[in-house]
């Protein structure tokens, strides 16, 4: 095995496999097991002691095991991460930033500097990455290992051609589970939050995009995976649109720093959720029927022509609502689609195509699969299925577009919920900080005017 | 509680027959969508002789190519489908242990139903049980240890069975041998499990190696064929 591969990584192997290791390696257990406690020392999951059994009193973990088992037959081997990078590479992207994502830009590149840990809030559709570039380079400049991590995949993949055309001199490693290619070792990486786990003390510089995209079972491990691969010293960015209880947490606490970029590329508010209270909605919709607010909606698009998304909380429901509004409106054309929904594409490139003018989905899609000028409909908001981050992302396809910047964002449910309140709450939140910085724009405009 | 296999999270539905049961039936540990993915096999239509699902009860053609040999024969639980392969990625493989409870309890009641005087299982190779950690049929049995009236010889090369083409492991000398401290098999029905039944050649070595030493005849029960 290469010295580096292990630099700053936490490789899993038996003992049959870890011979002719380089010299300095270190051997790690990979479990803690004590009478008390069962622990994966590479995901950080506290294990049930039963679960967890092997015969002949050795453990395993169940959490980690799509990277291969850890397992108290196995080691971690490390060496630490000395920063043996050769070039310097130089930002070659050459487009600008507008004066508020300028702003933000010299915010993330001092709290690099500073190793800070910050929360970037920044709305959807607010061109986060770009944002990213002064900061990644002064990072890369100074000799600083950095990595950009995900939890969604998709995110990576739109991620790293990107990264890879603005430092074009340098090769960006991208690590993920659908990747074939074989790890290397690199200034610049991309990575799922996932591939975290095999990293330790790597990490200089530390960005999570979307940190927020799976707000339940999924956090614990990546914040523990965020703290293994950063260095003690490294500086951490957290970027997200709708950040959870617990990151809001960290900021009160003051472990986090937080800077906010409140405004869409073209400096309009987020439009903001309407709920309807209907607690017989899906009793009717069983009988085939809409309640009354939607039948007065659907009738205004089919008038209209306006196109919208309607969003369902089980796939069974689909074809169910679909039904429902062709009776209701027969001249409305719409399609049903779902994650898993083998025609997906075909049928998103239709309603983009504006061949039919609705969808009826249970999932928000693709990121970057956006169309302009929407109107969006949530049946059923409070269900569990829909997280406080999933209703302010729906909420977030609306008004993308420089032509239509506002819209409709109606959501029905049984219930206020909590989720939804919450996520009512951030997206005013982020308008009344939106509302201030166009303020202080227009006041900065008019004096450089005089 | 989510399904074992796809994480999703398990509806416990409460049936009649689970309401009428005497004691509480075993929880189901994976969703239903799952467990319809693997294809029981009709044991009235089967091959005499491996198990092998088939559309009438016929010695199947691979099983033309083997001696005739009365004293044993094969029941398969399952057909080896995508849904089984990826159980066996997932359980021998990736060495989820968790994920013996699928079979468990189908595998417990075949064999009640069978009437055998002994149980034994297929021991794994020694080097196996050092990384595995388990032996994936006394998983289903008991609890995974490695114990079993047969031992791999040492002489034995480790060879995966994947590794190795049709050709050579039909080639393979008998890799068994009865473990020291056996009872007498003399006048015993023996039955004999293994995960997937592929050549039948592992399991038939096994069963020569029990019928040398005196039992009477030799029931394999696989869970996959
Ligand atoms: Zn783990
Ligand atoms: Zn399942
Ligand atoms: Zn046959």
């Amino acid at each position: 095995m290469q010295a580096t591969e292990l630099y700053g990584r936490q490789i899993l192997l038996t003992p049959t496999e870890a011979v002719a290791l380089p010299p300095g390696t270190q051997q790690l257990p990979a479990m803690t097991v004590t009478p008390q406690l069962v622990q994966c020392r590479r995901c950080g999951s506290v294990l049930d002691r039963q679960l967890a059994q092997l015969p002949h009193q050795q453990f395993y973990c169940y959490q980690c095991l799509t990277l291969g088992r850890v397992s108290t037959l196995t080691s971690l081997y490390h060496l630490p991460e000395p920063n043996h990078f050769s070039k310097r590479p130089e930002l070659t992207w050459t487009g600008q930033l507008t004066a508020t994502q300028t702003a933000c830009a010299t915010q993330i590149k001092q709290a690099f500097i500073r190793h800070d840990r910050h929360l970037l809030w920044a709305v959807t559709g607010a061109g986060k990455t770009e944002m990213l570039f002064p900061g990644l380079a002064w990072a890369l400049q100074h000799g600083l290992r950095v990595a950009v991590a995900s939890p969604r995949v998709d995110v990576c993949l739109e991620l790293a051609p990107r990264l890879q055309a603005a430092f074009a001199t340098t090769t960006v490693a991208v690590l993920h589970g659908r990747q074939p290619e074989p790890y290397q070792y690199q200034q610049l990486t991309v990575c799922t939050t996932h591939q975290l786990l095999r990293f330790r003390a790597a990490f200089d510089v530390l960005i999570i995009d979307e940190v927020d995209a799976f707000p339940f079972a999924a956090n614990p491990r990546l914040y523990y995976a965020v703290e293994q691969a950063l260095k003690p010293t490294g500086a951490l960015l957290y970027l997200t649109a709708t950040p959870s209880t617990a990151l809001l947490q960290q900021v009160r606490q003051k472990k986090l720093t937080i800077s906010y970029l409140p405004l869409r590329f073209h400096r309009h508010l987020l439009p903001t959720i309407q709920v309807t209270l209907a607690p017989k909605w899906l009793a009717k919709l069983q009988r085939g029927q809409l309640i009354r607010p939607l039948q007065r909606w659907l009738a205004a698009y089919a008038t209209s022509g306006q196109r919208f998304l309607v969003f369902v909380p089980r796939i069974s429901q689909l074809a169910k609502v679909q039904a429902a509004i062709q009776q209701a409106q027969p001249t409305l054309i719409g399609l049903t689609v779902h994650a898993a929904d083998p025609d997906r594409l075909t049928k998103v490139q239709q309603m983009r195509q504006a061949q039919v003018q609705y969808l009826v989905t249970t999932t928000i899609l693709e990121r970057g699969v956006t169309f302009p000028g929407i109107d969006v409909i949530v049946l059923g908001a409070d269900d569990p299925v829909f997280s406080t981050a999933a209703l302010v992302q729906i909420a977030g396809r609306v008004g993308r577009s420089k032509q239509r910047p506002t819209g409709a964002v109606r959501m029905i449910g049984a219930s206020h919920s909590r989720r939804l309140k919450q996520a009512q709450r951030q997206i005013k939140l982020v308008n009344r900080k939106g509302r201030r910085l166009l303020n202080d724009m227009s006041t900065l405009s008019a004096t450089t005017n005089d | 509680m989510t399904c074992l296999l796809c994480q999703q999270p398990l509806t416990t539905k409460l049936t009649l027959a689970w309401v009428l049961s005497w004691q509480a039936l075993p929880r189901p540990v994976v969703c239903d969508t799952c467990w319809h993915r693997f294809r029981p096999i009709e044991s009235a239509t089967a091959c005499p002789t491996c198990g092998r699902a088939q559309a009438q009860r016929q010695v199947c053609q691979d099983c033309r190519q083997w001696p005739t040999e009365p004293r044993f024969y094969n029941q398969a639980l399952f057909t080896y489908n995508d849904a089984m392969q990826a159980y066996f990625k997932a359980y021998k493989f990736g060495g989820d242990f968790r994920l013996r409870t699928v079979f468990q309890n189908v595998i417990q009641q075949r064999l009640a139903q069978l009437s055998g005087d002994l149980v034994v299982a297929i021991p794994v190779n020694p080097s196996t049980m050092q990384t595995r950690g388990f032996n994936q049929v006394t998983g289903w049995l008991s609890h995974g240890e490695n114990t079993s009236l047969l031992k791999t010889k040492a002489s034995h090369k480790a060879v995966g069975q994947a590794a190795k083409n049709r050709q050579d492991r039909l080639l393979t000398t008998q890799p068994f041998q009865l473990a020291t401290s056996t009872p007498a098999l003399t006048e015993q029905t023996v039955i004999l499990v293994d995960d997937v039944y592929t050549t039948g050649r592992t399991i038939r070595y096994a069963a020569a190696e029990l019928l040398e030493n005196g039992a009477k005849a030799v029931i394999w029960l696989t869970l996959a064929r």
